[in-house]
């Protein structure tokens, strides 16, 4: 069958590129803003699927103007439609608010399958995906190393303190890829040609309020632990030595 | 009126899982900010042994939710079991293990209540007006503190943060906790479990000591020298992205931002310069020893010992001083 498959997607700014200002212990961002590392992998779970069963894949986001690059990113690695909700800047939502406003967005489209990355490579907490699917009463797999259509829905494999846990997912779900479900592709340049000439539209967005009782203050590096023992320019067998010895006074050998 | 702290117990196998001593710490650090009492809720099918080891570990009250549908881990079924307990308790707040269903679960029901959350918590303060929770952002560099107003707030621990509870010699009560989960329908179906493969995530995520090895190691075959000194310490294997992404090791053996996160009680960095990706899933392992040649690896910042020198000649040699 045909699958009509939505990715939901973020931008972030490139992890790489951020430092830790040595005096204020603020973070500062490089200008680089990218297509998350998981949302990556979701796109590529759902071009696969498309690719296999046919069908059509729809990235939406949430964000600034800016966002439009992540999502071309994911047109021009094969998505056929865009969708932006547009706020001022997804981060200063709480993650409630923010799943809201997607959930406002995805309640208007059908579909058979949501993927999302398991983590933002930003703020990291990995609370959207499943808040979304609350909100719109479908159930979330999380963690999905491995994602395969079968008669009756997924067949998924996920990533669990035990081992892989299999199971068998009905749709609409929404499913979290994480990392080891695929390898994204790059676009090529013909992608990245044809993406030009595909929908990118902004919808419109019910009026966004945060959920009260929440607020966090900006990150900022925390104290540092008391530096540790650090031996150097002595030969491998004494400092071996010093090492099994440290390692002996704290029971750890 | 809401009062009291609630955690989210989990067990595998007729024993607690090693995040839920983790998150009876947490739930002590919440309770000692909040107030109240504290309660854990054990979901499962089966758990009366983990509940008497829960039972003793310093929470006030142990309930327990016993369904043949909590048996094996769905969203459906542990959200509709901890609906019903928040609804029974009316706890302050209510806080999840570090664990793939705790990270699953928190942010679900904060969604079912509207109330805030905060995922992933290494330390937890406030008072009972405003719950103070801080979370690692930015691949762990940088921390913020999110406050939890309300009368009702979701927490997940992080892995690791919290130190494991140990056995307090007094004994909580045992209680069941009436839960109907004939309306949670089999839309996500458990087909089985495969254990990991050989020393795969689950004896790594639980082992005391891990030994990892990076592209310091050179070559795939050089990991012997890690593999021999993970024996002679009763470790657990581990790889750094990059040699994971370079097929030397398999993924279930990644530490880091895309792979697993550890907090053993040693954790040897062998070969591995410390990128922000690969420190973000070690560094809360109680003692770091770093092995590299390069003085100037980040993982020396946040080492408890490091040698600076070549790993050829140094890790040969601890594996013979620790025969």
């Amino acid at each position: 069958m045909a699958y009509s498959i939505v990715v939901l997607v973020k931008q972030v700014p490139d992890l790489n590129a951020v430092r830790v200002d040595k005096a204020s212990g603020k973070p500062l961002l490089g200008d680089q803003l990218v297509l998350g590392a998981a949302d990556a992998i979701a796109v590529e779970a759902a071009l696969q699927l498309k690719e296999a069963h046919g069908g059509e894949v729809t990235v939406v986001s949430a964000g600034p103007p800016s966002v439009k690059d992540a999502l071309q990113r994911a047109l021009a690695m094969g998505a056929d439609r865009a969708l932006l909700a547009p706020i001022d800047q997804a981060n200063a939502l709480d993650t409630l608010a923010l799943s809201r406003v997607l959930a406002g967005v995805l309640s208007g489209l059908t579909f058979d399958i949501l993927i999302t990355g398991q983590n933002s490579d930003d703020y990291e907490s990995g609370q959207v995906p499943a808040q979304v699917a609350e909100l719109l009463g479908l159930p979330q797999v999380s963690w999905v190393t491995k994602l395969v259509a079968v008669d009756g829905g997924l067949a998924i494999e996920r990533d669990t303190e035990d081992g892989k846990q299999q199971v068998i997912a009905a749709t609409p779900v929404v499913i979290m890829a994480a990392d080891g479900l695929n390898e994204p592709r790059y676009p090529s340049l013909k992608g990245i040609m044809a993406a030009k000439k595909k929908p990118l539209e902004t919808v419109e967005v019910a009026a966004v309020s945060a959920t009260t009782d929440i607020t966090w203050s900006d990150p900022a590096a925390p104290q540092k632990p008391p530096a540790g023992i650090i031996v150097q320019d002595k030969p491998a067998a004494e400092a071996v030595a010093e090492l099994v010895a440290w390692l002996r006074t704290k029971n750890l050998a | 009126m809401s009062n009291g702290i609630l955690i989210i117990a989990e067990s595998h196998e007729g024993a607690l899982r090693p995040a839920s001593l983790e998150l009876v710490t947490a739930g002590l650090a919440a309770k000692a900010a909040v107030g109240g009492s504290l309660t854990a809720l054990l979901p499962g099918s089966n758990v009366a042994g983990p509940a008497t080891e829960l039972a003793g570990l310093g929470v006030d009250t142990v309930k327990v939710a016993e369904d043949p549908k909590l048996s094996a881990f769905t969203t459906d079924a542990w959200a509709a079991a901890v609906e019903a307990a928040v609804k029974a308790l009316d706890p302050r707040v209510v806080i999840f293990a570090g664990t793939t269903s705790g990270r699953d679960l928190a942010p679900r029901l904060a969604a079912r209540f509207g109330a805030p959350s905060a995922a992933n918590v290494i330390a937890i303060g406030g008072s009972s007006d405003t719950i103070v929770a801080t979370r690692p952002v930015l691949g762990g560099r940088v921390q913020t503190d999110v406050s939890l107003g309300g009368s009702l707030a979701f927490l997940s621990a992080g892995p690791g943060a919290f130190e494991k509870a140990v056995s307090t010699g007094v004994t909580a009560p045992v209680e069941a906790l009436a839960v109907d989960l004939s309306g949670v329908s089999e839309r996500v179906r458990v087909t089985g479990l495969a254990a990991a493969d050989s020393g795969g995530s689950s004896s790594l995520a639980s082992a005391e000591v891990v030994v990892a090895g990076g592209r310091g190691l050179k070559e795939p075959a050089n990991f012997a020298l890690v593999e021999e000194l993970a024996g002679k310490l009763g470790g657990a294997v581990a790889a750094s992205r990059a040699v994971v992404d370079a097929g030397w090791r398999s993924h279930h053996e990644q530490i880091g931002q895309t792979g697993k996160t550890v907090s053993p009680k040693l954790y040897i960095a062998v070969g591995i310069s410390g990128a922000v990706q690969h420190n973000v899933g070690m560094q809360g392992s109680e003692a770091i020893v770093a092995i590299n040649r390069d003085p100037d690896a980040p993982i020396f910042k946040i080492a408890s010992f490091g040698i600076v020198g070549d790993l050829f000649e140094i890790v040969p040699e601890l594996n013979r001083q620790l025969s």
